[in-house]
């Protein structure tokens, strides 16, 4: 086991390598544009001034010397200049506004599977009752109502009804916390709406196959008692796999957070990275993205790491 | 002896292929059935969309500004007075077009690399998968935001696929293909191991055959599944990208509608005092994307059991 996690924690840097090359090529095709959105909106757009423009940023330089730089600065925690002014620094950027993020991820991933699994356990122990159905129906409602009508609706159907409406004036989490909890509670839970759905629908499956196992016969016949027969013996290896969904569904909810902060107004990383975007400011793009890919890379490690030492059948 | 020899054939007799029974089917999978039921009403409501609008759908001022559903307007009128009703329909058609072609291109994409790939296995196979890897590291959503501040402008427009939609099928199906890879590589491990591809070998017959005649086949059902299961992923990737504006192209006279543009945006601004604005194309999308999960999900614990609660 130590020898997996050794390999995969060598193999982490090498992953993180070819992602920032892969984005930065993908980002390096259209080089001339990032001058032009970042002149043109100022002014006429004087050939002179572009030179100048790509002479202060490096961008006449061919693509190694761009991404070796690059790479360079990104080791010692330096992800350039934003391109449009006042030409702030990316990092700092992205540490201002990377534990909002952090927050509204991590409370999605808190509700998404305390629903989830409290819903799947009781659809499986109940399988085939009205319950179930009823949960079975809405779960699979909940995994096809698009995320960001939900939030759409959350948004804007109270305010037209009762006269009120999520606050959407962000405060940071040290200013005030229960203020910050009381916002960051509603773009986590419209976006655990589908993953706790996907959730109680796996957990549920899951717990089935464990249910008709001999190991669960075997410990009905020698007399247990139901509830710890649920608990003890299905429940604890039913959640073997779900750990690996929680992994899998990170992709999806950060993907989930861009929207969401958009409509919630929070100032998150995915809000800054599609104002890169929009702006065409490449260094932004590049370093927002960066940050979600290792966010994303280091959980996925976590999860099988954790896999290994919850289910010690698992050997690599 | 007779009583024997009759009681091996019982053993050995191969049971008689069964025709597959659409009646039988749906009545042992009503929701699927019923999924089905939603797809067709859906592709019909699109394929008719020009018979059954009461306006054209970039038409200003066809009824008054933001007026509520009623008997001219049945979904309400937008700002600028276009029938939202007619505009719901043709949205349907971007969302099932671009749904498609990505899931095309995604999953025929994937078994085909994990074919050639896995198939050659060593070095080749080693190095696309470390690619996929890093494909499955990018979220998504963010993938395709990097996409289209690169790839987009350049993309040509593609007989019935226009620029703005091609970077939609390009970026979402990239998402597909490496989660595609991955399943489909482990099938054709196993296969290539099998003993009928062993025998082929031994016959003599050329890689391509192999992969075609052999492999190839065994790989469709599991192609059918994840079809079914990406298509209303990706239709709601559609969404999510058209309503952030990476999409196809909004407002103009020649704009092509979408479930997502119309709920982003300008028209935001007036879902507080028109409230059916938001609620149509929503529910238009969900609906769509619900029938093909329902019936995806019966699909695949027909085709492929195993698969439960894994895709």
């Amino acid at each position: 086991m130590t020898r997996y996690i050794v390999r995969r924690l060598i193999a982490v840097p090498f992953m993180l390598l070819g992602i920032s090359f892969v984005l930065f090529m993908l980002l390096y095709i259209r080089p001339g544009s990032a001058a032009f959105a970042a002149i043109g909106s100022v002014g006429d757009a004087d050939p002179r001034a572009f030179e100048k423009f790509e002479e202060r940023f490096g961008l006449n330089r061919p693509w190694w010397e761009q991404y070796g730089d690059w790479l360079w600065g990104a080791l010692q925690g330096d992800l350039g200049e934003r391109l449009t002014p006042p030409h702030d620094d990316v990092m700092g950027d992205i540490i201002e506004v990377l534990p909002n993020t952090l927050e509204i991820g991590l409370l999605t991933i808190f509700i998404s599977a305390v629903i989830g699994i409290s819903v799947g356990v009781v659809s499986a122990v109940r399988r085939n009752s009205i319950l179930d159905y009823a949960f079975r129906g809405i779960t699979i409602m909940g995994i096809s109502i698009p995320n960001f009508w939900f939030e759409i609706l959350v948004i804007y159907l109270p305010a037209l009804w009762w006269g009120w409406t999520p606050a959407r004036q962000w405060v940071v989490f040290t200013d005030d916390p229960i203020y910050n909890l009381s916002l960051a509670v509603w773009p986590a839970v419209t976006l655990a709406l589908a993953s706790a759905a996907g959730m109680a629908r796996f957990v549920r499956t899951s717990m089935l196959e464990v249910l008709f196992s001999d190991y669960v016969r075997t410990a009905r016949a020698k007399g247990l008692r139901d509830r710890s027969v649920i608990w003890g013996h299905v429940f604890r290896n039913s959640l073997i796999p779900v750990i690996t969904l929680v992994g899998l569904q990170l992709g999806a909810v950060l993907g989930g957070v861009v929207i969401a902060e958009q409509l919630f107004t929070v100032p998150g990383l995915g809000r800054l990275s599609l104002e890169g975007v929009t702006d065409q400011d490449y260094p932004v793009v590049l370093g927002t993205i960066m940050v979600f890919s290792f966010v994303f890379v280091l959980v996925t490690l976590l999860v099988d790491i954790l896999y290994t030492v919850i289910d010690p059948r698992i050997r690599y | 002896m007779a009583q024997e020899q009759s009681a091996l054939e019982l053993e050995y007799a191969i049971p008689p292929r069964q025709r597959f029974n659409p009646l039988k089917w749906a009545r042992r999978e009503p929701f699927g059935a019923f999924g089905f039921a939603l797809i067709v009403f859906i592709v019909f409501m699109s394929a008719a969309a020009p018979v059954l609008r009461t306006a054209p759908p970039n038409e200003f001022a066809v009824g008054p500004p933001l007026a509520g559903p009623n008997t001219e307007n049945w979904f309400g009128t937008t700002a600028r007075g276009k029938d939202v009703w007619s505009r719901v329909l043709f949205a349907g058609r971007i969302s099932l077009k671009i749904g498609v072609a990505t899931v095309l291109l995604g999953t025929l994409g994937g078994t085909l690399i994990a074919l050639l790939s896995a198939y050659a296995g060593g070095a080749i196979d080693f190095a696309v998968g470390r690619v996929a890897d890093m494909f499955i590291a990018i979220p998504g959503l963010l993938l395709a935001l990097v996409l289209h501040s690169s790839i987009s402008a350049d993309l040509p427009d593609l007989p019935g696929l226009q620029n703005e939609e091609l970077y939609l099928v390009v970026a979402i199906s990239l998402f597909f293909m490496p989660g595609t890879y991955r399943i489909m590589r482990g099938i054709v491990l196993e296969l290539r191991e099998s003993t009928y591809v062993e025998a082929a070998q031994v016959v003599g017959s050329s890689s391509f055959r192999i992969m075609w005649r052999h492999i190839a086949p065994n790989m469709f059902g599991l192609m059918i599944v994840i079809t079914s299961i990406s298509l209303p992923a990706a239709i709601l990737a559609e969404a999510s990208l058209s309503f952030l504006g990476l999409g196809v192209p909004i407002g103009g006279l020649d704009a092509v509608p979408s479930w997502g543009a119309d709920l982003s945006g300008s028209s935001r601004r007036f879902f507080s005092v028109a409230p059916w604005l938001a609620v149509f194309p929503g529910l238009a999308l969900a609906i769509t994307v619900f029938g093909f999960n329902i019936f995806g999900d019966s699909l695949r614990d027909t085709l492929d059991p195993r698969l439960r609660g894994r895709i």
